[in-house]
């Protein structure tokens, strides 16, 4: 294996997918460790440090979630991307609520794995606990309480619809980041819709009226024309 | 609810068998009594005495006859109404598993259907070398996976429509079809056709209503799309939106080749598919998508289409204007 390639360990029970998946991901640049059930995930996290995680939910011996729990309570924060299966608004949720970094609903296409796996690496700080596993996120006088779902601005509660509080959130937890509006989409909605990109426009238009952040000179969320935002301020996570 | 069981008809009866005791005792009781009470020989107090333990006595058994005979009345009828609730259980339980395994049926034949076309496109791409076979190959296969995929996503909303609340705040109903129009552009089937918005300038500002704004987006795009695929060029294809003061109603109406007769009651079936309609790209679950969403709205649709002269179709949604509590609120 060349030194410079990240090694990625993927934890799939499906073969189809794992023998799919693996030769596209080499492809692509990075050395791949495949298991099929979270116990094994759980050795090779420990004993090969990979520098990223792509765990399905539903495997045996050890589900996805389970797996990720204990690897956060070892204190291994390496990056994490779930494969979740049901694109409930509950379960997009809960993956958040586990310190996953990210998460990708079954069925995908690999290319969008791919984009997933080399932005979670360009913003992951090796060794330290990332944005998607704090309790708290803070940008300047902004801060998001993501357990009582309660923003606040110099103090002052803002009144935000769950969807637009939702919008904040992924915007938060992916600081300097290009976020696509359909990204935006698949990641808050959980669906695709018809009018998507202005579903998104309008949901960022009432983020920014209640944030009280202009567009033409905006302190926290930036339009990137023609592709979607990008969370300009430094977000700081805590518990 | 009553049971039919001997305690029951036990009960029942406990009147009658009360009377019948009753009368027992008192016709003893009146025996018991000195002779002259029961003649009118010795007076008037005397007579009306034993005239009245004697009727007491048959008070008592009518009464207790009566009361057994109201009570039997009342139970056969709470035993037949009981009767026919269980048959109206039993009978919407065979629907519901009647659907369901209509459901299942279709859901086999949607699925079957790409799969067999992917198996196929398979075969061809290993095969087949390379030139335009193997990229035909190719793109039928990617063809069945988007198939796959589209019915995979409907079913998903489906099942989240059943599970989660609908977001409720105020929607501006003119922006919103604007929006549908716009995004009917990039629609395959919309070939650089018109699509007319209709919107009336009185009231001004038209009313807005309290609902989840991307739900009713896709209920009309839904709507919207199903036009366009059963038009031709030379139809048209128009949004109307109108109020009469209790409902806000929109329309999509379009001049196409319209819905056979049979099919008009089952279209906002799952994954029902019209006679005319099993050709046309869609996962099947569209109508049923829109119907779900008018219902979490409070609402109803519609549908009136004619394929004679005048033809078209007509999907009139209804949503009733009464205030509902939006919540938008303090984050937390």
């Amino acid at each position: 294996m060349s030194p410079n390639r990240s090694t990625l360990l993927l934890a799939d029970d499906d073969p189809t997918i794992a023998d799919s998946l693996a030769p596209f991901l080499e492809r692509a640049g990075f050395h791949v460790l495949v298991v099929s059930d979270g116990v094994s995930a759980l050795e090779k996290a420990q004993a090969h440090h990979p520098e990223l995680i792509i765990l399905d939910v539903l495997m045996p011996r050890m589900d996805g979630r389970e797996t990720l729990r204990r690897l956060r309570k070892a204190k291994i924060w390496t990056p994490t991307i779930l494969l979740t299966q049901v694109g409930e608004a509950s379960e997009r949720a809960l993956a958040l609520e586990e310190g996953a970094d990210d998460y990708l609903n079954k069925p995908f296409d690999p290319h969008e794995l791919l984009a997933r796996i080399r932005a979670v690496l360009r913003r992951a700080r090796p060794g330290e606990r990332s944005l998607s596993a704090a309790w708290l996120l803070t940008a300047s006088d902004l801060s998001l309480d993501r357990r009582a779902r309660r923003a606040t601005l110099a103090g002052d509660i803002v009144e935000l619809t769950p969807k637009a509080l939702a919008v904040l959130e992924y915007l938060m937890t992916h600081p300097d980041e290009a976020v696509t509006r359909e990204r935006l989409l698949e990641a808050v909605w959980g669906w695709e819709y018809p009018a998507g990109t202005r579903t998104v426009d309008t949901r960022v238009a009432e983020l920014r009226r209640a944030l009280d952040d202009d567009p033409a000179d905006p302190r926290f969320i930036e339009t990137i024309p023609g592709e979607g935002y990008r969370f300009i301020a430094p977000v700081h996570g805590e518990g | 609810m009553l049971k039919k069981s001997w305690v029951n008809l036990l009960l029942l009866f406990l009147p009658l068998v009360a009377g019948i005791a009753a009368f027992m005792l008192i016709s003893v009781f009146a025996r018991s009594l000195p002779p002259f009470m029961l003649t009118a020989d010795f007076g008037f107090i005397a007579f009306v005495l034993g005239m009245t333990v004697r009727n007491l006595a048959a008070v008592a058994l009518i009464f207790g006859i009566l009361t057994t005979v109201l009570l039997l009345i009342l139970y056969n009828a709470s035993l037949r109404r009981q009767e026919q609730t269980r048959l109206l259980i039993d009978s919407a339980k065979g629907e519901a598993e009647q659907g369901r395994r209509r459901f299942l049926r279709r859901l086999d034949h949607e699925i079957k259907n790409p799969l067999t076309g992917l198996r196929a496109a398979l075969v061809n791409m290993k095969e087949v070398q390379a030139g335009a076979d193997r990229e035909r190959a190719v793109e039928n296969a990617s063809h069945a996976v988007e198939r796959l995929t589209r019915l995979l996503t409907d079913l998903r909303k489906l099942s989240d429509l059943e599970e989660r609340p609908i977001e409720l705040w105020q929607v501006d109903l003119p922006d919103l079809l604007q929006d549908v129009v716009d995004a009917a552009h990039v629609l395959p089937a919309y070939k650089g056709r018109e699509v007319s918005l209709l919107i009336p300038k009185v009231p001004s500002p038209f009313p807005k209503i309290t609902g989840d704004r991307d739900l009713l987006v896709l209920a009309v795009y839904n709507l919207v799309e199903n036009a366009l695929k059963f038009t031709c060029d030379t139809d048209s294809v128009e949004i109307r939106l109108a109020e009469d003061g209790r409902a806000i109603l929109i329309e999509v109406a379009d001049s196409g080749v319209g819905i056979p007769v049979d099919d008009v009651s089952k279209i906002f079936e799952e994954l029902y598919r019209g006679s005319n309609a099993r050709t046309t790209e869609g996962s099947g679950l569209g109508l049923a998508l829109v119907h779900r969403i008018i219902a979490l709205h409070e609402g109803w649709i519609q549908v009136r289409s004619s394929q004679e002269e005048p033809r078209g179709t007509v999907f009139t949604i209804h949503l009733p204007v009464k205030k509902r509590t939006p919540i938008l609120r303090p984050s937390g």
